[in-house]
């Protein structure tokens, strides 16, 4: 057997093309070519041929009918196509990858694929990431492993706020918060709570942080808590235009057991000008009169 | 916990409650007659339990457990003198089922008592022996019943710069502990995140051990039941087939050995 790789894909490349004398592709011959070919082109750094031949690999494997081989060699292909920095070609290899282990039933390998793309396109093609990331969240939450998501959840969310996608940040936090919620990961909740009410402040909603903040209280848990004890100074802070006790607060060893990225924007505040929003305690007064009437 | 704590315990919790007990406050509230009966029963109790402790003062070996005592001493008499006034108007009043002489009677008493309370010896140098205004007795003794708390005000202010340095390195000490109290409550903020991250680690790898566990029980039950089988198939390899060729090679052997002899 030559051990030169451009021979081994020549000859699995025969034994696969149909002729008069060959009326069935022998492929498991031609798999084993090519993965040798495959391994022999990486140690070689040639990477786009050892790409391509653990694509012929994995097609061969599942010609063999065996999809867990077929997606391990599609990964192997999709990284050797994040070396080489071909991302659109990375974003597809690691979903056909993903797909052949949804075959196999195992979604935990399916979305960690689908992470490892997002990961390796996040600071080139951060939409597509995006959407990599939802679809890995959504795969582990179909089979309902929950807890394998925050890590997803998190990443998303950095994602988003760089790019300074303020909202959809908040909203994946709160999605978070949900998830830990289901699996009673109520730190990671309260913590993820307490980041999209900062990730409002920052973008100077205030309102949608005291309305987030409100939700939030419906948990009774989260109102006698560290985190919301620290929202809720934040929000009354932010409300009297206490800029000494916003900065005081940014500084607090809450905010700094959090995710990196909610901490630099923690820091940051507080952002624009913070005027004593009157309007808001005014607001509060008539709900009052309405509950006593 | 002894029977007496038991005991003890219980009758501060009825005394304390006394006053929801319904019968009791009924049986209390029937006559005003009680209400000066009660007072001044209560009045008597007090000036009893002060006596004793004035004569434990007696006893009393160290300095100052003798000043305290003589100081709540002090303290009792003031009080129960300001309940005088109280009881002499009880006595006073008219009330119905009692006779003329009883009431008189009543304001008597309510002096002798006075009296005794202004005797019971409360460590003033004054000699107290009351005479009938006992109210008035031992001026000196009503200024220390009054101002016994602030008594210390004259050694305090001979001391102003002693206490003022004192006080000083007291707030200093205080603010540092403060500081370090600071630090440690950082510390332990952040143990406390740790610990609970690593809680929900743990709970997250509960399943997935589970599973592995599961795995592994039956991979090696089924190398178990491989292995049974592979040794029957070596045995019965062994048992006929090596046997024949042991035979066959050692007559080959022999045979070899023989022409080479020849």
């Amino acid at each position: 057997m030559s051990s030169d790789p451009d021979k081994l894909v020549a000859k699995a490349d025969k034994l696969t093309k149909l002729t008069l004398t060959r009326w069935s592709a022998d492929w498991r011959n031609a798999t084993l070519n090519y993965e040798q070919a495959a391994n022999a082109y990486r140690v070689a750094k040639k990477y786009g041929k050892a790409k391509d031949a653990f694509e012929q690999a994995s097609k061969g494997q599942e010609m063999l009918s065996s999809p867990w081989d077929a997606a391990k060699h599609m990964e192997s292909a999709a990284a050797l196509a994040k070396e080489i920095g071909n991302w659109n070609e990375v974003a597809d290899l690691y979903r056909r990858a993903s797909e052949l282990y949804v075959e196999c039933g195992r979604a935990q390998p399916a979305s960690d694929a689908l992470g490892k793309a997002a990961r390796a396109v996040e600071d080139h093609l951060p939409d597509v990431a995006v959407q990599l990331y939802t679809d890995a969240i959504s795969l582990l939450e179909e089979d309902d492993k929950d807890q394998m998501a925050f890590d997803l959840y998190r990443a998303l969310t950095a994602v988003y706020i760089k790019l300074e996608k303020y909202t959809d940040a908040a909203a994946a936090l709160l999605r978070l918060g949900l998830a830990a919620d289901k699996s009673s990961a109520t730190n990671s909740q309260f913590k993820a709570y307490l980041g999209a009410i900062i990730v409002y402040l920052y973008a100077h909603d205030v309102k949608a942080a005291e309305k987030c903040y409100n939700d939030c209280s419906q948990i009774s848990a989260f109102l006698g808590s560290d985190q919301g004890r620290c929202g809720s100074r934040l929000i009354s802070a932010y409300s009297e235009g206490d800029v000494e006790e916003i900065k005081r607060l940014a500084q607090s060893s809450t905010i700094s057991h959090l995710d990196h990225a909610i901490i630099k924007l923690g820091r940051k505040l507080p952002t624009g000008e913070v005027t004593a929003v009157k309007a808001g305690t005014e607001e509060g007064e008539g709900l009052d009169e309405n509950d006593l009437t | 916990m002894s029977v007496i704590d038991l005991i003890t315990r219980v009758d501060s919790i009825c005394r304390k409650f006394d006053k929801y007990d319904v019968d009791k406050q009924a049986e209390l509230n029937v006559s005003g007659d009680d209400a000066f009966a009660r007072l001044y029963a209560v009045v008597e109790a007090e000036l009893d339990s002060t006596i004793e402790k004035a004569e434990s003062v007696a006893s009393a070996k160290n300095r100052a457990a003798v000043v305290a005592i003589n100081a709540e001493i002090r303290r009792t008499k003031a009080r129960l003198l300001d309940e005088i006034p109280k009881l002499q108007r009880l006595a006073m009043k008219k009330v119905r089922g009692l006779s003329r002489e009883e009431l008189e009677a009543r304001s008597d008493l309510v002096s002798a008592l006075k009296d005794r309370i202004a005797s019971v010896p409360d460590g003033t140098t004054t000699a107290a022996q009351p005479s009938s205004n006992g109210g008035a007795s031992a001026s000196t003794g009503i200024k220390f019943n009054s101002n016994y708390d602030g008594s210390f005000d004259s050694d305090y202010f001979q001391n102003t710069e002693e206490t003022d340095r004192f006080r000083q390195e007291y707030e200093m000490r205080k603010m540092k502990q403060d500081e370090g109290l600071d630090v440690i409550a950082e510390g332990l903020d952040t143990l406390k995140d740790m610990a609970h991250d690593m809680n929900e680690e743990l709970e997250r790898q509960v399943p997935l051990v589970d599973e592995i566990d599961e795995k592994v029980d039956k991979a090696s039950s089924d190398l178990r039941s491989t292995n049974v089988r592979l040794k029957d198939t070596v045995n019965q390899l062994r048992s006929s087939r090596n046997f024949c060729i042991d035979i066959i090679l050692l007559c080959l052997v022999l045979g070899i050995a023989a022409y080479l002899y020849k």
